[in-house]
């Protein structure tokens, strides 16, 4: 499938669940709700004419004003790319766990919830991961946070 | 018999061999500044360089610097590579495992003040004076193999130039 | 007679330990002497790559970039460059194009020359160490000429490269892959057949495809288990379509196959670099880009094939000189994520074999 056969074929399949957004800028780039992430990630994975196996990446973004959950996906066997975003509020963020799905989404979820703070609901190992034992400093990757020893470098 | 020449040392010559007289003290600095071990600690980039400072183009052997992976047989520590605030404990517990008398070398930008990480970076240690005495600091980002070997002349440098009766006091 | 009880017990491993190629840690419980379960704890070199990227302009981001996966080097300012310009839309002139697939080709076999060698170090053969790293300074010096640097190179900035090469460069480049594809012959006959280094790492260590798709795995540790996926052939970037060659497939997953995928890519890359040094065209090394350019609001993920895997850069703009968001993604991340459901019912010293050869670099994991 070419790109602009994948755009058509997820807006037909997935009609109301996942919207084209025009940010992306190489491969599509699709909008899922929170409350939908687990049908459709399920979809994504099982459909025959998708069979996007492979979770390429997985980050939080930090806008300022909301986070954001963005997928990266692909196929080892149909060789193509889809990513998708899920809006989260800023306050008391949680997202599902997609690691019944893609097993090696877990480390990148424990990245987010330890340097931004969004909650995992369903994940078994939610422990320290980058940061040193006793940080107690925040979530270092919010755009607001500061510490006292964290220099920023001046503008030239 | 060119390093005998630069040694404090007297030279008694006589038919079929000679006898060179010098102190205790310059034979012991002598040896220990040739037979340098240094402990295998890569942390980041500057580990790369230091892996081909002992391959064969540069030859670290040379110096008699030879790695060690074990911090009770080496007598320096080449802090090679970015120290994180994770990480800073560990090296404070290997340099507090090695025997007397021990130097470090702080190799590259990051061990000296963070390096490229000062600003905007939450997680690296602003050098690692903090933590441990630091004896030669090579700058650069990473070292050339030669500012290396430079360094560790220095450090030879440095210890010939102790008294044994430093040993003593500690 | 009393039935014989064993208890389990746990070895601590790293972080500072020679075959972890870094500052891995590895908590190890043990009955006898199998291991039964792995788990890595990282973050000892975790420096706030993406974090400071924030605060840079796209042109300051590069040497970070350099950085993150120091062993090849240029693949990551490829995967930066590459993502900046999708997100602005900038033309890379085509000789430019030339350059940037022979450095990243010269750069594998760099990476994978340290790998052969220290592989072989970890499993008690120092020679392989001393020709692996031999030949390596010959690559070194092709990239000293044309960018003075030796690791953190900077050369592949947005829009093209920095200098064009010297006069001397293809000459001696040609020399440098004469030299190595020479020596091949000494890398397989130190170690091929040697028969301590097969019963140490043949049946070692077996990853299965699936689990391997399922975590995450990418790169030569992937097709070393019979999975037919190469990122410069089945998403192809920069000019890698117009090459005549094939990706590297082994069947088994062990160990012994991963080291000699390793082999089997340095020839695959000497046949890319001949071709491109055949074809490389006159013309503009650098599009026209301003150093402090703002690329539209958008994003991107971008992704290059580098010696470890997937190489994966994802980035945010929201219209400032700044990226809004970094995600740097490293193959050798999901590599250590999957270790612990393979790398288990073994010994400790066979656990060395299979971290050496999933070929991990840890400030691709901590970042």
């Amino acid at each position: 499938m070419t790109r602009d056969e994948l755009k058509d074929y997820i807006t037909k399949q997935f009609e109301g669940k996942m919207t084209l957004l025009d940010t992306g800028r190489h491969d599509p780039m699709f909008e899922v709700k929170p409350a939908d992430l687990l049908e459709v990630s399920q979809k994504l994975h099982d459909d025959e004419n998708l069979q996007l196996d492979f979770l390429c990446n997985l980050g939080a973004v930090d806008t300022g004003e909301i986070f954001e959950a963005v997928y990266s996906l692909d196929s080892t066997t149909l060789k193509m790319r889809l990513d998708f975003k899920l809006i989260l509020p800023r306050d008391g963020a949680e997202v599902e766990s997609v690691q019944k799905i893609w097993p090696g989404a877990n480390w990148f979820e424990r990245e987010m919830w330890e340097l931004y703070g969004i909650n995992i609901l369903n994940h078994d190992n939610l422990k320290r991961f980058l940061l040193p034992d006793d940080w107690d400093q925040g979530h270092p990757m919010r755009k607001d946070w500061d510490a006292p020893d964290f220099i920023r470098m001046p503008e030239l | 018999m060119g390093i005998i020449k630069k040694l404090p040392a007297h030279l008694e010559k006589f038919p079929g061999g000679g006898i060179a007289v010098t102190s205790l003290e310059t034979i012991l600095l002598q040896g220990q500044s040739k037979s340098v071990w240094y402990l295998l600690f890569g942390t980041a980039c500057c580990a790369i360089e230091l892996m081909c400072t002992g391959a064969s183009r540069y030859d670290f052997d040379r110096l008699g610097m030879i790695f060690r992976a074990t911090p009770r047989q080496s007598d320096l520590i080449i802090a090679a590579g970015t120290i994180t605030k994770k990480m800073a404990p560990r090296l404070r517990r290997l340099y507090d495992q090695m025997a007397e008398p021990r130097y470090v070398i702080a190799m590259g930008g990051c061990t000296i003040k963070g390096g490229p990480f000062y600003y905007d970076s939450y997680a690296v240690e602003k050098g690692i004076d903090h933590i441990v005495p630091v004896d030669i600091y090579i700058p650069g980002c990473p070292p050339r193999p030669e500012s290396l070997l430079e360094g560790c002349i220095h450090l030879q440098e440095k210890i010939r130039q102790q008294k044994l009766s430093d040993w003593q006091e500690k | 007679m009393p039935e014989l009880r064993t208890e389990e017990f746990q070895v601590n491993m790293g972080p500072h330990h020679p075959a972890t190629h870094g500052v891995c840690r590895m908590i190890l419980t043990m009955d006898g002497e199998k291991i039964v379960k792995i788990e890595p704890v990282i973050g000892y070199l975790h420096r706030a790559l993406e974090k400071i990227c924030e605060n840079r302009t796209y042109a300051q981001c590069i040497p970070v970039t350099d950085r993150f996966e120091y062993v090849t080097a240029m693949s990551c300012n490829q995967v930066f460059a590459m993502a900046a310009e999708r997100l602005a839309g900038i033309e890379v002139p085509e000789r430019a194009e030339y350059l940037r697939v022979i450095m990243l080709e010269l750069n594998r076999i760099a990476s994978h020359l340290i790998f052969y060698g220290v592989t072989a170090m970890d499993l008690g053969a120092l020679t392989p160490f001393l020709y692996g790293l031999r030949e390596r300074e010959a690559i070194i010096d092709l990239f000293e000429m044309t960018c003075g640097q030796r690791l953190t190179y900077n050369y592949i900035r947005v829009g093209g490269v920095a200098k064009d090469i010297p006069k001397e460069f293809i000459p001696k480049c040609h020399e440098a892959i004469d030299v190595i594809t020479e020596k091949m012959s000494d890398y397989e006959g130190l170690l091929n057949e040697n028969p301590i280094w097969l019963v140490r790492t043949k049946g070692i260590g077996v990853m299965p495809a699936k689990l391997g798709i399922d975590y995450g795995v990418s790169g030569p540790v992937l097709r070393a288990s019979g999975v037919d996926y190469d990122i410069r052939r089945d998403d192809p970037y920069s000019i890698y379509d117009k090459f005549d060659w094939k990706p590297a497939v082994h069947q088994n997953g062990d160990c012994f196959d991963r080291y000699l995928i390793r082999l089997d890519e340095i020839k695959q890359s000497i046949k890319i670099i001949k071709q491109a040094l055949e074809g490389l065209p006159e013309g503009d090394i650098k599009a026209k880009v301003s150093p402090n350019f703002k690329p539209p609001a958008g994003e991107v993920y971008a992704r290059v094939e580098n010696s470890r895997g997937e190489l994966g850069i994802y980035i945010q703009s929201d219209g400032g000189k700044k990226p809004l968001r970094v995600k740097m993604r490293g193959g050798s991340y999901c590599q250590l994520q999957a270790l612990p459901y393979f790398g288990t019912n073994c010994f400790i010293a066979d656990l060395v074999a299979i971290f050496a050869t999933l070929d991990i670099i840890l400030p691709e994991v901590d970042r």
